[in-house]
């Protein structure tokens, strides 16, 4: 079974089980965080606070699904944390906790939050000189918060040049108050940008490997564009799905798509 | 106004962070001046960010995160009101610490209207879990109560204000979490909050014209209460007056009110002087505004005979 459709049935099936969730915001970053963990990111899931690790933050809390599947791939949760997310005593909620889950660097959920502080450890590694790098994961949606923007032009005034913001694109704006342009807007402030499809793990992990951290440097943004609710058809583009649980039958189609 | 507070915050910021790697400060484009000292010795850990403040408060998470003691100062409203969901999500609720260190509060910008006053900063704070509200009314209060604090990983609100209470204190009074008898007395307590102490000693000699001998209690540390010290003296009292720049709600008051019901066998009879439940729509000197919301020795012979 291809990994990504695995991943993605996964997802459904912890949302459908503790009747929480937001699938298409999951699907969304399926292929982001697979390229991130499988490729990037520096990390030891048994030691999740080791000093060498790469900071990695789902700004994004609601699409934790995703991160909670591969979090649980790499060794960082049990399949019994998954089977048990939303029931009294799991450490797996609505949004990451910090406080509870290996491995999740900070508790994000109110959106333009964990851009911010993943801005400020990107500042305090410069300060110790230290070659860690710092990688955020936004929304589209998330950048109609001022956070963000204050970010941009902070982490850009500061030459945070060890920090990288991952933009979801996914179209979940655009309906109430797009944000064009993404990628010229990011330029403006004076970020290195890139664009990619962020169904293509070739293509991200080749932006990837080839972006220099530097501590003093322009700050790099990614702009991934994804397809909400990507994988499964019905689901696909369907605002109706945002926070949705599917019902048996529901599922059960998933499934039938998936496998 | 006199500014020796402030004066003391940046003479601290230099005083500790040349013996301390570890701290660092961020300010949202205040002080930018005085903290020169600080900024000279120590420039990779000095950032005057601008003006964006949640963004300096939720910044400051990160570098806690990575084992720095941040202090982040600018205008209390812009810090308390303003980035109140900040100070809750990324640093109560994550435990980190952070060092809040705010200058004007209350009515103290007295001239600048409603957006740059901040009286309802205890209320918001005391409900996160962790946090500490330091509240100096002298230079030498806030160089060792920041001491005791900045490093211990909690989140701490230094509200420092533009008026000194005057009242010289012996440097090991001054303790973290504990509240100071500045003079002793028999049938009334009246506990005092920053420069408030000095209106408060000023109605000794009035109040004991009309027979009532106060105590005074000043507060440095707001939360945690030091309930051991108020107690005692309400046991002896049994009359209490608390004078507090804050408003109505959330206040001091509140939780001596509180302390009292909690406690069994306690009959005391209260009263407070506070802002009220109102915005300040006038303008003036801070002393005129004292004035206005009765905040002077008259007004507390008064309050004391009529209610109390």
């Amino acid at each position: 079974m291809d990994k990504n459709k695995n991943l993605r049935l996964r997802i459904a099936e912890i949302i459908y089980k503790s009747g929480e969730g937001h699938i298409p915001s999951a699907y969304s970053l399926v292929e982001i965080l697979s390229v991130l963990y499988g490729e990037f990111l520096k990390f030891q899931s048994k030691r999740p606070d080791w000093p060498g690790r790469d900071y990695f933050i789902l700004s994004k809390g609601h699409g934790c699904a995703a991160l909670y599947v591969i979090l649980e791939q790499y060794g960082f949760i049990t399949k019994k944390d998954l089977r048990g997310k939303g029931q009294p005593g799991s450490i797996l909620g609505g949004h990451p906790d910090a406080s509870r889950i290996p491995g999740v660097e900070a508790s994000t959920g109110s959106l333009g939050h964990g851009i911010v502080t993943a801005m400020g450890i990107a500042l305090g590694l410069k300060i110790k000189r230290k070659q860690n790098r710092v990688v955020v994961l936004i929304g589209d949606g998330e950048s109609n918060e001022g956070t963000v923007w204050e970010t941009a032009l902070v982490a850009a005034n500061l030459k945070l040049g060890n920090f990288l913001v991952i933009v979801d694109e996914n179209g979940s704006t655009a309906r109430v108050l797009p944000v064009p342009e993404m990628d010229k807007k990011w330029a403006s402030f004076g970020w290195e940008v890139y664009n990619v499809d962020g169904h293509s793990e070739k293509n991200i992990g080749k932006i990837l490997s080839k972006l220099k951290f530097k501590l003093n440097g322009k700050p790099k943004v990614i702009i991934a564009h994804t397809i909400k609710g990507k994988g499964v058809s019905f689901i696909e583009g369907d605002s109706a799905w945002h926070s949705r649980v599917p019902n048996g039958e529901e599922m059960e189609n998933i499934r039938k798509e998936l496998l | 106004m006199s500014n020796l507070i402030r004066q003391a915050f940046a003479d601290t910021m230099l005083e500790v962070g040349q013996k301390d790697d570890n701290l660092v400060v961020l300010i949202g484009d205040i002080s930018h001046f005085i903290l020169q000292p600080f900024a000279k010795k120590c420039p990779e850990r000095f950032y005057n960010i601008g003006i964006c403040e949640q963004t300096i408060v939720n910044m400051a998470a990160g570098l806690s995160k990575v084992g720095f003691y941040p202090v982040v100062h600018t205008i209390s409203p812009f810090i308390i009101e303003r980035a109140l969901e900040q100070i809750k999500v990324d640093f109560g609720y994550q435990k980190l610490g952070v060092n809040l260190v705010t200058v004007g509060s209350a009515f103290d910008y007295s001239m600048l209207g409603c957006t740059h006053h901040c009286y309802d900063d205890f209320a918001l704070l005391k409900n996160i879990q962790g946090m500490e509200i330091i509240y100096p009314g002298s230079p030498i209060e806030f160089n060792l109560l920041f001491k005791q604090r900045y490093n211990n990983g909690l989140p701490t609100y230094f509200r420092l204000p533009a008026v000194t209470h005057d009242v010289i204190f012996k440097k090991e009074q001054i303790k973290f979490g504990k509240g100071i008898i500045v003079k002793v007395g028999k049938n009334l307590t009246i506990i005092a909050l920053g420069p408030q102490l000095k209106t408060a000693m000023s109605s000794v000699a009035p109040l004991k014209d009309t027979g009532i001998d106060a105590e005074i209690i000043y507060l440095p540390t707001i939360k945690p209460l030091d309930e051991k010290l108020i107690l005692k003296s309400l046991a002896k009292t049994k009359k209490c007056l608390v004078i507090e720049e804050h408003g109505k709600y959330g206040g001091v008051n509140d939780d001596i009110l509180r302390l009292i019901a909690d406690t069994p066998g306690m009959n005391v009879r209260c009263g407070s002087i506070n802002i009220g439940d109102k915005f300040i729509h006038e303008y003036g000197s801070y002393e005129d505004h004292c004035r206005g919301l009765g905040f002077t020795p008259k007004n507390i012979v008064k309050k004391v005979k009529s209610s109390l």
